[in-house]
């Protein structure tokens, strides 16, 4: 028998259904987001997660596919968000080496830095009427995205908007970081770092090491940091969480 | 290569275990990380395979919560009518968290010889 040809349908019912899709538009997405980002100078307002997130979005839109089916091939890079949780063990370790006489200061804006990233943000969501899943979701939203979703996870929240607003407050820290630091006339690259990272985590690190590599050390350290206090801490807070939030 | 992720791979899966077992809500990669973290103070060093991995992943952090982030579709009506409501949270918290942990810093830091910043 000849083999007969496919129609261009059935061909694309059948891509469609491996995974093998989902993973190749996540990371052509990703691509062309780090490809953006160098083009514009490494502007942060261009930041690849963002520009990957909304070209996913719009390409699965377009094409009718469901998000549930979206991310069954997808969720073989979302298992190595564990995987790169535990790594970040590295980059504390490394941090951690050389802080000697630094470690009050920093040990004590780390949790001033935490409860007011997570009280304000509450606080103002609240004020301004938001619906209580939204409110909920904001409780992590300064901790780095891996750890701030399974955070949410054990609190009740929904892990994807705690992602989608740890993604806007990482753009925005970036941005805003260089004028408050220097409103307050912070001159020390190690204070400027530290800073940076307890409210802007990861993308606010990589923002930090661009402009100097000691701010960036010492911000991926309280991204780090953050992350490992914050699961720990917010989980006991959860009852609180409940009374306030309802 | 292979051993750092076989390294990483297997705190991993002692800190599920912590998870399932003896300290349920804490997520398991977390206490993945302060078992290696643990680990790495008592070897005092980290060897370079699992540099290599841990390098790799620092960096494309942001590939892999694309996947979940994409979810944001499914809330897009209760984003749109909370939104203002987001932006002021989001940005009021930005500003109050840099502002307190910058304070706490500059009150505590004894004076020490400061490379600064350019203003």
């Amino acid at each position: 028998m000849k083999p007969e040809r496919l129609p261009i349908t059935e061909i694309w019912v059948y891509l469609s259904g491996s995974p093998l899709f989902a993973l190749v538009i996540t990371l052509l997405a990703y691509q062309t987001g780090l490809f953006l980002y160098q083009r514009w100078g490494r502007n942060p307002l261009a930041n690849p997660v963002g520009i990957a997130i909304v070209i996913v979005a719009v390409t699965i839109h377009l094409i009718d596919m469901p998000y549930a089916e979206y991310f069954k091939g997808a969720q073989f890079v979302h298992f190595l968000l564990g995987t790169a949780t535990v790594s970040l063990a590295v980059p504390i370790y490394r941090g951690i080496h050389n802080i000697g006489s630094r470690a009050l200061p920093l040990f004590a804006a780390l949790i001033s830095g935490g409860l007011v990233s997570m009280v304000s943000a509450v606080g103002l969501a609240m004020a301004m009427g938001a619906e209580p899943m939204i409110v909920r979701s904001m409780v992590a939203k300064s901790i780095t995205a891996p750890i701030a979703m399974g955070v949410a996870q054990s609190i009740g929240a929904s892990p994807t908007l705690t992602a989608v607003f740890a993604v806007v407050t990482g753009i925005a820290g970036a941005i805003m970081a260089r004028f408050i630091l220097d409103f307050w006339r912070v001159k020390a690259w190690w204070q400027r770092g530290f800073a940076i990272g307890i409210g802007a985590h990861g993308i606010g690190t990589s923002r930090a090491f661009s402009v100097h590599p000691e701010a960036g050390a010492y911000s991926g350290l309280a991204m780090g940091l953050h992350g490992v206090v914050g699961a720990f801490a917010i989980p006991w807070m959860l009852p609180l969480i409940d009374r306030l939030v309802g | 290569m292979i051993i750092g992720l076989t390294q990483i791979l297997i705190f991993q899966g002692l800190g599920e275990l912590f998870s399932t077992f003896i300290l349920p809500g804490i997520p398991g990669p977390v206490i993945g990380l302060v078992l290696l973290l643990g680990f790495l103070l008592i070897k005092k060093e980290v060897s370079a395979h699992l540099g290599l991995v841990s390098d790799a992943f620092t960096q494309h952090l942001g590939l892999l919560f694309i996947p979940a982030a994409v979810g944001a579709i499914l809330y897009l009506p209760s984003l749109k009518a909370n939104g203002v409501a987001i932006v002021v949270a989001l940005l009021g918290s930005l500003v109050a968290t840099f502002t307190v942990s910058v304070l706490t810093m500059k009150c505590l830091a004894k004076k020490e010889k400061e490379d600064s910043a350019p203003s």
